[in-house]
């Protein structure tokens, strides 16, 4: 796990290209070995933010500190820090051996020491064999390993990763995502990570923070983002969820879907309008004599370990994940326990529809 | 089956039609070239009788003392220009490509239009400005012409490189200790060297052949088409047919090898 001392802080960093402004006054601290995520639909700033840090952009207003001392202005070539680019951009004039060595040619340490290294890089991305190929020639997975080997080999501090994966297939992406993570713990090298998949994120991250627009929406563990939802937006980009406008109508009481529910939430005012998110995960469906809840059964989609259903009750249709199936067009009873009812505030910018807003 | 014989006829004949075109086509183009190519082996002095081969006039050549101090002329003019004009083309292409998008186009355009002007016009300003400056004409007037109109070659060579690049690589060699000019000639010069070679040989190929520009643009000294020209208005001799025949060969050979190369790059 990671230490508590701060590796690189943002303090009020924002980045305007022109007239648009794409970073707004992000705060924001990395500590030393931990793997932070970026996470956020295309668009949202966080290639910026991982540039930033990188030194190929410059921001607008604010500064970037690493370990306390002020680096923005200090070039690429002169940070601790290396970048594992999105498309590869391997060298293609030079081969496997020679794309690895380049950074410790640069640093003019001794032939054997440059062998013995690179040699334990290709060990560990396990591409042993390969230094004499050309680039070119090798898929997009073995390029992609020799990118992350061509950052690593240098031993930076921190390792810049922009959606490293996102031209591999799922399956190579899974896979990648785990060996990953265990490089990350063996090597002890704090990870920045940029990606707009949440299962990547939730599956990889110590802290996942989740962006929009410009802004920091949520820093969190991946549980905790994914448990307690700050607001509309990160509940509804992180995982499935059942999005509803509720009621308060008093401490750990909320009128939703036309029905009152007991929940754990307290401090809103009274009759204020929230947000409320219900994963389907977390429904439980019940015979109707118990429910809080009676519905018809609209479709069901067999999704391997469970069925995923959608259930209308009156003007309201829930998403529900249950690994017993009812028929389209049975009547069932729905159910949802205090704690997994999460309310939200209401922010002036994302109001979702009434009803299931589903992803 | 009989439907399909009887359809192949009219393919047959389309097919024929075609052929025939192609082969007028080619000899109306080069028929001229294998005329005098043949002359050029041939014994007599006459261009209306073969009286048998001989290598003479390719002899003749090289001893003839004006040839010889014009191929090197020629030859000392072409590599020097080509030089030159690639490390201007190929930085002008790098500087132009990190432009902003509208100042970059501008700039395209203009470097077009040496391409387009006609050589007359190209040449006779040229030798306009050179006597205003109150340059001498010679050799390095010469230079100086095949310089301008040799660097959009290798400009617009190295330009479409550029644009296929992975916008990172640059970023890669930063991020991995390059300061900004290793980058260039660690990193950039190697991935984009396909186009700047095949651009240095297009402007050795303009350079070489160049005739029109030349003869505005130098008077003590004279290349091979000037020679050529210059021996036409005397009259011509089986050793000029020797000469252009060098000369075709050399330039075809050229141009064989840069379409060779541009073709490999598309794949």
């Amino acid at each position: 796990m990671y230490d508590e001392q701060r590796l690189i802080e943002l303090r009020g960093v924002s980045k305007s290209f022109g007239d648009t402004q794409v970073l707004h006054n992000i705060d924001l601290y990395i500590r030393k070995r931990e793997f932070v995520t970026l996470l956020g639909p295309s668009g949202c700033g966080k290639t910026t933010m991982l540039r930033i840090i990188g030194g190929f952009e410059m921001p607008t207003e604010g500064s970037v500190l690493f370990e306390d001392k002020d680096i923005t202005d200090v070039p690429p070539y002169r940070r601790r820090v290396n970048t594992v680019f999105q498309k590869y951009a391997l060298f293609s004039h030079l081969n496997v051996f020679d794309n690895i060595a380049f950074g410790l040619k640069l640093r003019k340490l001794p032939k054997a020491e440059i062998k013995e290294r690179v040699d334990r890089m290709l060990r560990l991305v396990k591409m042993e064999g390969y230094e004499k190929r050309s680039v070119e020639s090798l898929s997009g997975g073995q390029q992609q390993r020799i990118a992350i080997a061509r950052a690593l080999v240098n031993e930076p501090e921190v390792l810049l990763l922009d959606e490293p994966l996102g031209a591999l297939d799922l399956k190579l992406r899974q896979e990648m995502q785990l060996e990953l993570k265990s490089m990350q713990q063996e090597l002890g090298i704090t990870f920045l990570y940029v990606t707009h998949d949440q299962e990547e994120a939730l599956t990889m991250s110590d802290t996942i923070v989740v962006m929009k627009g410009g802004r920091i929406q949520q820093i969190g563990d991946p549980k905790r983002i994914y448990d307690e939802p700050k607001n509309a937006f990160v509940a509804d980009f992180i995982g499935q969820s059942n999005l509803l406008t509720g009621v308060m109508l008093a401490d750990e009481l909320v009128m939703m879907a036309g029905k009152e529910f007991p929940c754990v939430d307290e401090g809103f005012e009274k009759n204020e309008v929230v947000d409320v998110v219900v994963r389907p995960e977390d429904i439980m469906v019940v015979g109707t004599d118990v429910g809080m809840l009676e519905g018809v059964v609209e479709s069901v989609l067999f999704k391997g370990v469970h069925y995923e259903m959608m259930v209308a009750t009156g003007e309201t249709r829930w998403k529900v994940h249950s690994t017993t199936m009812q028929p389209v067009g049975s009547r069932v009873g729905l159910s949802i326990v205090p704690f997994n009812i999460h309310i939200m505030r209401r922010e002036a910018v994302a109001i979702p529809a009434e009803g299931g807003g589903q992803v | 089956m009989v439907t399909s014989v009887a359809r192949r006829a009219p393919r047959r004949r389309a097919h024929r039609l075609k052929l025939t075109y192609i082969i007028v086509l080619l000899v109306f183009l080069y028929l001229p070239i294998l005329v005098m190519i043949g002359l050029s082996f041939n014994a007599s002095e006459s261009r209306a009788q073969w009286t048998g081969f001989t290598l003479d006039w390719y002899g003749r050549l090289f001893n003839d003392s004006r040839i010889m101090s014009a191929l090197q002329v020629t030859i000392s003019v072409a590599v020097m220009a080509t030089v030159i004009s690639t490390v201007i083309g190929t930085l002008a292409a790098i500087g132009m490509h990190s432009m902003k998008q509208g100042w970059s186009n501008l700039l395209t355009n203009v470097a077009y239009l040496p391409m387009t002007t006609p050589d007359i016009v190209t040449g006779v300003s040229l030798m306009l400005m050179f006597v205003f400056v109150q340059w001498p004409l010679s050799k390095w007037t010469m230079l100086c012409a095949h310089v301008a109109f040799d660097t959009p070659y290798v400009l617009f060579s190295v330009l479409p490189r550029l644009r296929q690049m992975n916008p990172n690589l640059y970023e890669a060699a930063l991020d991995l200790g390059c300061k900004p000019t290793r980058a260039l000639f660690k990193v950039i010069l190697p991935e984009i060297m396909p186009g700047v070679i095949t651009g240095s040989l297009l402007a050795f190929t303009m350079s070489l052949d160049d005739f029109v520009i030349s003869y505005f643009t130098s008077n003590t000294d004279q290349n091979l088409s000037m020679i050529v020209y210059s021996a036409a208005k005397l009259g011509v001799e089986p050793t000029m047919y020797a000469l252009s025949t060098l000369m075709f060969l050399v330039i075809l050979a050229l141009l064989l090898i840069i379409n060779r190369r541009s073709k490999l790059e598309e794949i």
